[in-house]
């Protein structure tokens, strides 16, 4: 609206103040900050993107030389790396850690908000102490661990004990956010969906999950993105190039000097980013809200 | 425990004893207890006088009748073959039902004879009579949908032979008119949208609602077509039929426990003493008491302890350790194979199944102790149809939590439990396979910076601080910043700048870190940047950021402050959008200007809002190992002050990884972490007991 009538020179009809010369130069140096920071997120990135596509690089990569376009950094991440084995590792983990946390996570936080049981409040001091504990407070004991249950379990991999890591170490946290977000759905449905004939998990599957909905997909949708981003907990366990996840098999391309390969590594991350991009774009505000709904990882 | 002369039911309700001979006793053991020393003796030697069990007349009385009970039951059979004669329904739930009821006719007559003997004859009677009251009930109306059921049918058969094209026309002509109509509704909308009577978006729902309208009239008309009209009809009928016989029992159960809980027991036990006896075999004690279904639970649980728990403890099917004595020995003096962190762990194993064991001891115990109490005061036990209804709704948290709390337990308890024992051994390089108890050496160490590993711990831990602050609170200050730049009225194309500064957030860390370490390296492009803007062209004396310590760090921080500013801009944005206009109208009337308005609205309310995640972000940068480790590998190093293993650069976390998975030295990794994982606990305790999730959880 004030776009139309700040035409009408005769008359100033805007809800807002008038623009004085001090708020013009101050909109003006806000516009400067901004693109200046615009221009220091997009560099780096862009660099990224183009160095992926410049075929005139050897093993390493160089800015602001000759450019020609090419996929050769493409084929060889395709062809001489096991850049598609890390890829459906990394998909097999997060999808496995995010349904495994879906399904725990949907008893104990129903279970948690609903029911008032014997040790219902000592385990829930326990749930919130035990989520302040770091990750890595185990570090040491995982390995042995590991070798310990392969050897009653055979066919248990690193890669399965990751999931249960991942899996494990969420189940406090997100039990405790879904919990607050159950307990905000008021109880007189559950009741009216008792009074009807339904169990206790007919009364979730039917009543709490579909109101719920929005808050599991945001713990979905981090137990999924969780092992993309990890580096430290698979560089522990997993010790075959093949078992890699992308984090772990993209730095073995820059880590050492013999299988140096610095634009195959840019053309892996641009492939990693674009999907997990597209992601946080679309669903911003879901990820954000998620995340500051009171969990805090320690 | 007294006899007394009433009983207890489950309500509360007092009843007067049946049972003459307890009720005898229950008299005298009343008057002693009121009775004056002087006549205590004369009480006591009625008390011993009292007959004998076997030799009371009440106790002859019973024994009769339950002779004749006897018989009755074993005459039970006999009586089955004529009621079947009798009943003439063909449907095998209608048999059945009749059967069942005909036969506890018979029996409520029997019982009805008896009741001033004995509560359980009191509650045979009652029970058999509202079966035999309800039952047949019950099939009659099942009787009544089952004929309505072949009435339907045979509408059913009808309709589908039946020429049904005159009811299709006129549901035809019926649709087409509706739909003439809802035009002729739309026309009118349009029209009174021409002439500005209402606006656009109620012109959309109108139209909304009159094409739902009329859907539902058509679709309500289709239903009631003769031939969907039976089909549906022969649906319900058979939905009800299937989920009606089980609501019935259920409420003929639900009706005898109603009695079970109003009619007391009499028993001649006066202390609990089967759940004593029983403590060592849970299952059993449930079975003695008669809970049979429920005994075979504890059974189960019986086996755990006897099979699994006790056994693993003592060292029998242990992977390589020795049960708990393995955890006190660490496999000292064992053979050349034995490790001591297998022996470790699975001694913590074993104690965890010991808890769980004690645990099952512990509930198993209750469960009878206080089932028989409630029986000496006159209380029936649970039937399995109560046990079952009571474990829907107590039990259900349990049974669903188990397989979290089993991850929880050994994915989570065990690894943490074992960092810290870990922590007061000597597991080192040249400890590997064997290791020993030493207390706090390890601890001692750090405090003191002595030792190989123990020396530089004050130096990182100084600069894990300095890089926590300071990286943190760049990035606070960056996403701040930018969102109070951004969310100016002013500003254009905000959704434009808010996608830009989105993608550092986006963008995994790993792939931005490596590739910022890779333009950094020697011959990296930023460096040579650097130092074409230095003019250094000798190769000799180029500067090496990755070389030099205060480079590495200051390239580190502002790395994190790119890094970690989206995620705080995204959060205030959120925040801002969230804050009432009205606030900065008022502000304004009263002659506020913008700075002042951003210093005392702004502010404090993203401040105040957004403060326990910033905690949040202080730790994990603490914890973040990803930028130091994938940047430059904590480097670079300098011997002299921080040994062979740690970096200039590395935090407590990535000293950590370094000491205990590249170097070996667990123990006093191990160390380190308990210390760090206990500050990191207590801050993020004090983050997280502000939030607003915690201080409004009804515990």
């Amino acid at each position: 609206m004030s776009k139309k009538k700040t035409k009408n020179d005769a008359l100033y009809l805007s809800d807002r103040q008038p623009l004085t010369t001090a708020k013009l130069i101050s909109l003006v140096i806000s516009y400067i900050l901004l693109i200046l920071w615009a221009f220091v997120i997009l560099w780096p990135l862009a660099q990224i993107v183009i160095s992926s596509f410049n075929g005139n690089q050897g093993s390493y990569i160089s800015i602001g030389g000759d450019y020609k376009f090419s996929l050769k950094h493409f084929n060889y991440l395709f062809n001489e790396t096991y850049f598609w084995n890390w890829v459906t590792n990394t998909i097999f983990i997060a999808v496995a850690t995010a349904l495994l946390t879906l399904l725990i996570v949907s008893f104990t936080g129903y279970a948690y908000s609903r029911f008032r049981f014997s040790g219902r409040k000592a385990s829930l001091m326990t749930i919130m102490l035990l989520q302040t504990v770091p990750t890595f407070a185990g570090i040491t004991a995982f390995y042995t661990l590991h070798s310990i249950i392969a050897a009653v379990i055979p066919g248990f991999t690193r890669q399965l004990f990751l999931i249960l890591i991942y899996a494990g170490g969420g189940i406090a946290s997100n039990t405790f956010i879904l919990k607050g977000y159950i307990d905000g759905v008021s109880t007189e449905l559950d009741d009216a969906a008792r009074i009807d004939g339904c169990g206790n998990l007919q009364v979730y599957r039917l009543i709490i999950m579909p109101i719920a909905r929005p808050m599991l997909a945001i713990i979905a949708l981090w137990s999924f993105i969780g092992p993309f981003l990890d580096y430290m907990m698979p560089s522990i366990l997993l010790n075959d190039p093949k078992s890699y996840t992308l984090a772990t098999g993209l730095h073995t391309l820059i880590n050492d000097q013999y299988n140096m390969q610095q634009p195959a590594f840019a053309a892996g991350g641009l492939l990693t980013a674009i999907p997990i991009v597209i992601l946080f774009i679309a669903l911003q505000k879901e990820l954000v809200s998620g995340l500051s709904s009171g969990a805090v990882k320690g | 425990m007294k006899y007394g002369t009433t009983v207890l039911d489950d309500i509360g309700n007092a009843h007067p004893r049946k049972n003459l001979r307890l009720r005898e006793r229950g008299v005298l053991e009343e008057r002693l207890e009121e009775a004056d020393k002087s006549e205590r003796a004369a009480i006591r030697a009625e008390l011993r006088a009292l007959p004998k069990k076997a030799d009371h007349p009440y106790e002859k009385d019973l024994q009769s009748v339950r002779d004749q009970e006897k018989k009755l039951l074993q005459g039970a059979r006999e009586r089955r073959q004529k009621f079947l004669s009798e009943i003439k329904d063909k449907d095998p739930k209608i048999r059945s039902w009749l059967l069942e009821a005909a036969e506890s006719e018979e029996r409520y007559r029997f019982y009805e004879k008896h009741l001033d003997l004995s509560y359980d004859f009191e509650l045979e009677y009652k029970k058999h009579f509202d079966i035999a009251d309800q039952l047949p009930a019950a099939a009659a109306e099942r009787r009544a949908l089952l004929d309505e059921l072949d009435e339907a049918q045979a509408d059913l058969k009808k309709a589908q032979t039946e020429d049904n094209s005159a009811a299709k026309a006129e549901f035809e002509e019926f649709r087409v008119q509706r739909i003439a109509e809802r035009d002729a509704e739309k026309a009118k909308l349009k029209q009174m949208r021409h002439d500005g009577i209402i606006s656009a978006k109620a012109l959309a729902n109108e139209q909304k609602m009159s094409d739902l309208a009329a859907d539902e009239d058509i679709k309500s008309k289709k239903r009631s077509l003769p031939l969907a009209f039976a089909k549906d009809r022969v649906r319900n009928i058979r939905h009800k039929l299937k989920i009606d016989a089980a609501r019935k029992e259920k409420l003929l159960n639900a009706d005898i426990s109603d009695q079970r809980r109003r009619t007391p027991i009499e028993t001649n036990k006066r202390f609990p003493w089967i759940s004593w006896l029983t403590i060592l075999l849970p299952g059993l004690g449930q079975l003695i008491i008669g809970q049979r279904l429920k005994s075979i639970f504890f059974f189960l649980g019986s086996l755990y302890i006897y099979l699994i728990a006790i056994p693993y403890s003592l060292g029998y099917g242990n992977y390589r350790g020795d049960g708990i004595a393995g955890l006190l020995s660490l496999a000292e003096g064992g053979a050349r194979l034995d490790r001591s962190i297998i022996f470790m762990i699975e001694g913590v194993i074993a104690v965890i199944l010991l808890v769980l064991a004690l645990l099952l001891y512990y509930f198993s115990f209750r469960d009878v102790h206080r089932n028989e109490k409630k029986e000496i005061k006159g209380i029936r036990l649970n039937n399995w149809f109560e046990t079952r209804s009571s474990l829907k709704v107590d039990g259900f948290p349990f049974i669903v939590s188990a397989p979290a709390a089993l991850v929880t337990i050994f994915i989570v308890i065990l690894p943490i439990a074992v960092t810290i024992l870990i922590s007061f051994t000597n597991y080192d390089p040249t400890h590997q396979s064997k290791f020993v108890w030493q207390g706090l050496v390890n601890f001692k160490q750090i405090v003191a910076g002595q030792g190989i590993a123990g020396g530089p711990f004050w130096l990182i831990t100084g600069w894990t601080i300095v890089w926590t602050l300071l990286a943190t609170s760049l990035a606070i200050f960056i996403g701040f910043a930018l969102a109070l730049l951004v969310n100016q009225d002013r500003v254009l194309g905000k959704r434009f700048f808010r996608t830009i500064y989105l993608l550092p957030w986006a963008v995994p860390a790993f792939i931005t870190i490596m590739f910022f370490s890779i333009l950094f390296s020697p011959q990296g492009p930023l460096t040579i940047a650097l130092n074409n803007l230095l003019g250094n062209t000798n190769p000799a004396d180029m500067l090496n950021i990755k070389h030099t310590t205060w480079g590495t760090r200051a390239v580190l921080i502002m790395l994190q402050g790119w890094l970690g500013s989206s995620y705080i801009f995204l959060l205030c944005t959120g925040i801002l959008q969230g804050i009432s206009k009205d606030l900065y109208e008022a502000a304004e009337i009263d002659g506020a200007t913008g700075f002042q308005q951003t210093r005392h609205i702004t502010i404090p309310l993203l401040l105040y809002q957004t403060a326990p995640l910033m905690i949040g972000q202080y730790t994990f940068n603490f914890n973040n190992f990803s930028i130091i480790y994938l940047f430059n590998g904590g480097g670079p190093f300098e011997p002299s002050k921080y040994g062979n293993m740690a970096g200039t650069t590395d935090i407590l976390i990535s000293y950590i990884y370094k000491l205990t998975i590249q170097n070996q030295y667990q123990g006093i990794g191990s160390a380190i972490t308990v210390v760090v994982s206990m500050f990191i606990m207590f801050v993020t305790w004090i983050g997280f007991s502000r939030t607003k999730s915690f201080k409004e959880e009804k515990l």
